[in-house]
């Protein structure tokens, strides 16, 4: 069933957003009136199959649920938000006429933060609205990306956030030979006071100190005297943050040399970043944390680094490959390997560089590595590119639909290859039309 | 490691099925399940050691060359696995203070099953080949071994609510599983200590599987109930495993959703 679009005065960009599942179309319509009164943005919709495409869609901040529905049942849909990684954080309450205890027993351990019976009173559903709103709400507030503006004068800039008035102007008598002060959040470093508040408006990734006016103990690591070395310590930490950033740039840069050396060897021009791209959205679907996503986009992009250390003409050679040039070609995972070690920065993505052509049989190359001994990151890697590779036009073979390279690999798992896990979350994400 | 090196594990709790029983599974619509567990209900217990509804997360392994799942299609396999329980539904699997290593020979119509109570330490260290479970003349915990020895890791998991129903002396058990799902499961290591995140769902079962499982012979009442399942369901269905693994491979079509 369609979904029926809120008519919502007064409601705001901010306003919660709430999906509501019902078949009945008269308790929907009394439910969705009550809380657009209320300020919420309301979706609805008529069935399981509806009610998932919006959760999907609108990434709601609470789900209302019926548990009898036309096409499946409440249980189920609740299950299918809570086992999708970008869904399951979203807080589900189910209403129903069923009241038994084993109704609601089964409910909640389905995933549900609440079990409402109807009929129910509205200002008790909006209560316990208000609180299941209130456990879910993250405390922490979404972070802006680090902006690359840096002061007009090229200088550090610091940004204070100490209460203690005396505290502060001492540090400020510190630091301001070395640093422009700053109040916003577009700063190099955020001196904190020891007993204040980080401001919850710094961006991710910028370095703080915690400054006290006696001598930390031992195990207080992070914590610095306001001292006279105070502004050398406050460099020192936000120009390694400002390198890791220039590291970052160079590793891109890299990529970029090594797209381009790729886009001569290979027939199909983007292959890596194609693999990248597809192994990025699989990590999700097994969800993996985004510093792990990272490291498999950077390592998809590098992984054939090493082609460019290899004899002239060796890949781009018409006809079957010398059991020597064979040889040659699968020592390409060991030269990326010396390539990239010299980059300190990028030694988390050289298992991916290393082992992309391993097998979970032990018949891949060059350490002959069996099962769980490739890491998670490198199994992705792995599927991402041959899935990749079966989709193109080939001088022995033409591509094959998405379809019929995931049953190419699925086979390949049968063989004991590939990770069936990793394969598993490739046909999820090819089914979903890449909406991961 | 050299078998010689292996350590006997300090096995919690252990349960033994006395000798081989009957086990028939259903596939039922969620009318039927209710008719039947209402029926169940007249005539047995509720299982003391499962709460209702309680989830049952279930890790099933095998070899790299999927020997069990191979076995299992010619009928006779025996099953390594390991279940946990909670009241809500995890995310994560080898989260629990306890596990249970679970070993099932079944064949078309029976199964022998043996299990043991373990901490989360020593199953991971089982699993590794590092301990040994007791064993006895069944040898099942030596044919464990053989599967771990040739690489068999967990692959696969299902979880679902269980209703179970069970005669005092355990001679009769009838179990409802609903929201039953099959999972992959990305398995990284078993050494870091860590829960593992389970993988992407690969199916679910709309519908209810009802399990009888006995020795000797069934009461009439029971009897009767497995006549009428006989009739009611919607088919003969093989082991979760066989439906969890048949989906990784992509061998599987059409029997879950």
């Amino acid at each position: 069933m369609a979904a029926l679009a809120a008519g919502e005065p007064g409601v705001t960009a901010e306003a919660t957003k709430v999906v509501v599942v019902e078949d009945d179309p008269a308790s929907a319509d009394v439910l969705r009136r009550r809380l657009q009164a209320n300020g919420m943005h309301v979706d609805v919709a008529g069935d399981g199959v509806g009610g998932l495409r919006l959760v999907q869609e609108v990434r709601p901040d609470l789900v209302l649920l019926d548990v009898m529905l036309p096409d499946t049942d409440g249980y189920d849909v609740c299950l299918r938000i809570k086992s999708d990684p970008e869904t399951a954080d979203i807080p589900v309450i189910f209403l129903s006429a069923r009241g038994e205890v084993v109704d609601k027993v089964r409910g909640l351990s389905c995933g549900a933060a609440d079990y409402v019976t109807k009929p129910f009173q509205a200002a008790e559903l909006l209560a316990r609205i208000d609180a299941v709103l209130g456990q879910a709400r993250n405390p922490r507030a979404p972070r802006l990306a680090r902006p690359l503006e840096r002061s007009a004068s090229g200088r550090l800039v610091a940004r204070l956030a100490i209460a203690d008035q005396a505290l502060r102007e001492h540090v400020v008598a510190l630091v301001a030979p070395r640093f422009d002060l700053a109040t916003d959040p577009r700063a190099d470093i955020v001196l904190v006071g020891e007993r204040d508040e980080m401001p919850d408006d710094t961006p991710e990734g910028v370095p703080s100190l915690r400054i006290t006016a006696r001598t930390p103990r031992a195990d207080e690591a992070h914590v610095v005297t306001a001292d006279g070395h105070l502004a050398r310590i406050a460099e020192l930490v936000a120009r390694e943050q400002r390198l890791d950033h220039d590291l970052q740039a160079a590793a891109e840069a890299l990529i970029v040399l090594a797209s381009a050396i790729a886009s001569h060897d290979r027939p199909s021009p983007g292959h890596s970043e194609r693999v990248a791209s597809r192994a990025v959205q699989m990590a999700r679907v097994l969800g993996l944390d985004e510093s792990t996503r990272m490291t498999i986009r950077l390592g998809a992009l590098l992984k054939d680094v090493g082609n460019a250390r290899l004899p002239a003409g060796l890949l781009t050679k018409h006809g079957e490959l010398t059991s020597d040039e064979r040889a040659q070609l699968e020592r390409h995972p060991v030269l990326g390997e010396e390539v990239l070690a010299g980059f300190h920065r990028l030694h988390g993505l050289l298992p991916i560089v290393r082992h992309h052509h391993e097998r979970l049989d032990g018949t891949g190359y060059p350490d002959h590595l069996k099962a769980e001994q490739i890491p998670l990151e490198v199994r992705i890697v792995t599927v991402a590119d041959r899935f990749e590779a079966l989709l193109v036009d080939r001088a022995d073979r033409s591509g094959v639909s998405e379809a019929e390279a995931v049953r190419i690999l699925q086979a390949a798992v049968g063989r004991g290859e590939l990770d069936a896990a990793v394969v598993a979350a490739l046909a999820t994400q090819v089914r979903s039309g890449g909406a991961t | 490691m050299p078998k010689s090196a292996k350590r006997a594990a300090e096995v919690v709790t252990r349960q033994i099925d006395a000798e081989r029983r009957h086990e028939h599974r259903f596939l039922v619509n969620e009318g039927v399940a209710r008719l039947v567990m209402r029926t169940t209900a007249n005539n047995l217990p509720l299982a003391r050691d499962d709460r209702p509804y309680q989830w049952s997360t279930t890790t099933y392994c095998d070899t790299p060359a999927w020997a069990v799942y191979r076995a299992g299609k010619s009928g006779a396999a025996m099953q390594l696995r390991l279940r946990e329980y909670h009241r809500t539904r995890p995310r994560d699997v080898f989260g629990s203070g306890t596990l249970w290593i679970e070993f099932k020979d079944d064949d078309e119509e029976t199964s022998l099953k043996e299990r043991f109570g373990v901490t989360n330490a020593l199953a991971r260290s089982f699993l590794r080949g590092e301990h040994v479970l007791p064993e006895d003349e069944r040898r099942l915990g030596e044919r464990a071994q053989e599967l771990l020895a040739n690489g068999a890791r967990p692959v696969v998991v299902t979880q679902y609510n269980r209703l179970a129903y069970s005669s005092l002396d355990s001679s009769l058990r009838v179990t409802a599983d609903h929201n039953l799902m099959y999972m992959a499961l990305p398995w990284t290591s078993s050494d870091t200590g860590e829960a593992t995140a389970l993988g992407p769902m690969l199916g679910m079962e709309p519908r209810v599987v009802i399990e009888m499982k006995w020795y000797g012979e069934l009461p009439h009442w029971a009897s009767d109930l497995h006549e009428y399942l006989k009739r009611e369901s919607v088919g003969e269905r093989p082991s979760k495993f066989m439906i969890a693994v048949g989906l990784l491979l992509g061998e599987t079509d059409g029997q879950a959703t």
